[in-house]
Parts: C-alpha cells; structure tokens; sequence
C-alpha cells in the first residue's frame, strides 16, 4: 500500500466532492492545505455534526474526512448517522477518520462507527494520500446488521477459528474430512477415485 | 438469530481518481507540503495561545481532583496535537499524546496529580522553544511517557473491572 513519493503516477481529485467536519480552526486549516494540495477542489468545510448532516443531507458526497472531535467523540455521531441514516449513495461514502487521541473509552465506539480508516494525528500527506486511493479502490462489501453498519473490518480471511465453522455446511465438510482420514482407502480402488469421494 | 446483509458499493471516487489530468503523486505532495509550510506563521501563533490557555488552566486548578477541570486540559491538550509537526516541534505532538494519555487516565481514576500534570504543562512550553537540542527534546519525551505510563495499567485495569 505505500506509495513512492516520487512516483509520476497520477490520479485526479478534481471533480470529487469533499466532506470535511473537524471542530477546531487548527485542525480544519491543516486539513484543508494537505487536501486542496493533493487537488481536491470541491470542499464541504463542516464545523460542527449538525452543518455536516445539512451538507450530506443535500449534496453527494465523494469522500468524508471526519475528526473524531475529542472528548466528546462526536464525529464518531456523525459516521454512525451517515452509515444509517444518509441516503444513498452517501451511507456508502468512504470515510476516513482522524483522531490526535482516543480516549479509552471511545475505542469501542472508534471502531463500530463505520469508518474505513483511522488516521492518527499528525498526518503526513502521504500517508492521507495513500489512505484516499486504498478506500477508493478497496471495494470492501458494506454490513448491514443489527448492532453495526459500514465497511466489513475484516482485513483477512483466515477461515474459521481451528478450522472449523459453525455453519452446518461447515460442520457436513469436517464430518466428511474425518470420515475420510479415519477409513484408508480400499486396495482395488485407483486412488484418485478414493481421495475424490 | 441477528441478520447481515452484504451490499458491494461501487464508491464513485474510483472513477474520479482515474480521470485524465489531475496531479503525479511526487508534485501534489510537494504542493500539500508547501501549503503546510504557509500556514506554519498561524499554527505556532494558535498552538501557543493553546498552551497559554492550558497554563492558564492548570494554574486554576487544585490538589483534589475536578473532573470537568481535567476535561477542559484534555480539550485544550488535544487540539494541538498534530501542529506540531506543522510547527517544525514534532516533539510537542508526543508531549501531547503523553500529556491526553496522563490525562484520560487521571479521569479514569477520578484522581488528579498535580506534578504530573505541571511537569507536561512546562514541557510543552520547553519543546516550543526554537533552541531544544534534540538530546534534549528526547529527554524531556522520555521523561513525560515515563510519567504517564505509571496511571496506565492502573487506569486499564479500573476500566476492566
């Protein structure tokens, strides 16, 4: 995923549309430099939740960059409204979340927010930019279910714990694998026949 | 039994990133860099009257402990994190981080350290200074993680339980 900050290769920001909620002066000018830097033009400024459900509410939106805005975490709220409650294609928006400091007990709700990245402050252009082309690309499936809606946050797929599911298809396939290494195959058999069956 | 639903959204930012024209990594970089560099004047002015306000704070503050006091060094303590390194004082992004870490524990704990919380408040206005050697720096980093390290287990464990 990193990139070479030397690269030629190109990519284009010009037309996207940009959310951008962060609370403080400081910490919206820094966003601002580093995203019209990389060529964003299209941008939402958002200070507070509310003004960023207005624009979200009347506008599509390309990508969010949503600061967490600690203590009170109140743009993990606005991920979690956006996931929920937006139309589409807005719930489906990538979204990147800063953060300068989590507190302990925000960290559950950091994670079942719906964001697809967390980026922790300070944050170097490259390192947002790499994070914008890999949520652009990744393609990962969105989860719909009771307690939480947003991008799947499995990164890998190790198969089940010890390697055995809890699906019965799962519990049909290890029957079937004990079955077969406990009876050795029969002598008149080709073997390709018996490891087949 | 819970539900789950998969949906495979195609995010239109793809299509955007790829369109002919726009910017080699290299070049917006620079630029992105450079419009930091611009605002460097501004940062370290706002990143001051943070401290002074913090300082301001602190000396208010008593031995016992007083949460929404706690609360209001944290807020100010969090915003500044990530100007540092706008700032040229990246040293004072991981004061900070220390210094909200010490913090959300003494919160955790309902208790309040005024040394420890003095000792990062003067930190700060030290690695502010343009004349830290790095050694320096270090030490002072050193220090302040040693210090907010000493609530960590204890603030862990009390979440926990």
């Amino acid at each position: 995923m990193a990139l070479d900050v030397a690269s030629r290769a190109r990519f284009n920001l010009d037309k996207a549309a940009v959310l951008l909620l962060d609370d403080t002066p400081l910490g919206m000018s820094i966003l601002v430099q580093i995203v019209t830097g990389l060529g964003a033009k299209l941008l939402y400024r958002c200070t507070s939740v509310e003004a960023a459900q207005e624009v979200a509410a009347q506008h599509e939106i390309d990508l969010a960059i949503v600061d967490a805005m600690a203590p009170e975490g109140k743009g993990y709220d606005f991920v979690e409204w956006l996931r929920r409650e937006a139309q589409e294609p807005n719930c489906y928006t990538p979204t990147l979340i800063t953060t300068a400091h989590t507190p302990a007990s925000d960290i559950v709700r950091a994670r079942d927010c719906g964001g697809h990245f967390i980026i922790k402050k300070p944050i170097a252009p490259i390192v947002m930019l790499e994070r914008i082309i890999w949520v652009a690309k990744a393609g990962r499936p969105f989860l719909f279910t009771g307690t939480y809606v947003g991008p799947d946050r499995r990164f890998r797929d190790d198969g089940p714990p010890d390697g055995i599911g809890r699906r019965r298809e799962d519990l049909v396939k290890a029957a079937a694998a004990a079955e077969a290494a406990a009876s050795p195959p029969e002598a008149d058999e080709p073997p390709e026949r018996s490891a087949a069956s | 039994m819970t539900s789950v639903r998969f949906v495979f959204p195609k995010p239109r930012l793809n299509e955007l990133l790829r369109m002919p024209g726009g910017l080699p990594v290299a070049e917006a970089l620079e630029r992105a860099q450079k419009n930091l560099e611009a605002i460097k004047p501004t940062c370290t002015a706002e990143l001051l009257a943070l401290l002074e306000l913090c300082e301001a704070s602190y000396w208010n503050l008593k031995d016992a402990y007083d949460e929404p006091a706690v609360t209001e060094l944290y807020s100010l303590a969090v915003k500044g994190i990530g100007a540092g390194e706008v700032c040229g004082v990246p040293s004072v992004d991981i004061a900070l981080t220390s210094f909200c870490d010490l913090l959300d524990h003494l919160r955790t704990l309902k208790r309040y350290d005024h040394d420890a919380v003095g000792v990062h408040v003067r930190a700060w206005r030290l690695l502010m200074g343009a004349g830290l050697p790095a050694a320096g720096a270090e030490q002072i980093l050193d220090g302040l993680l040693k210090v907010s390290r000493r609530y960590s287990a204890e603030a862990r464990a009390t979440s926990a339980a």
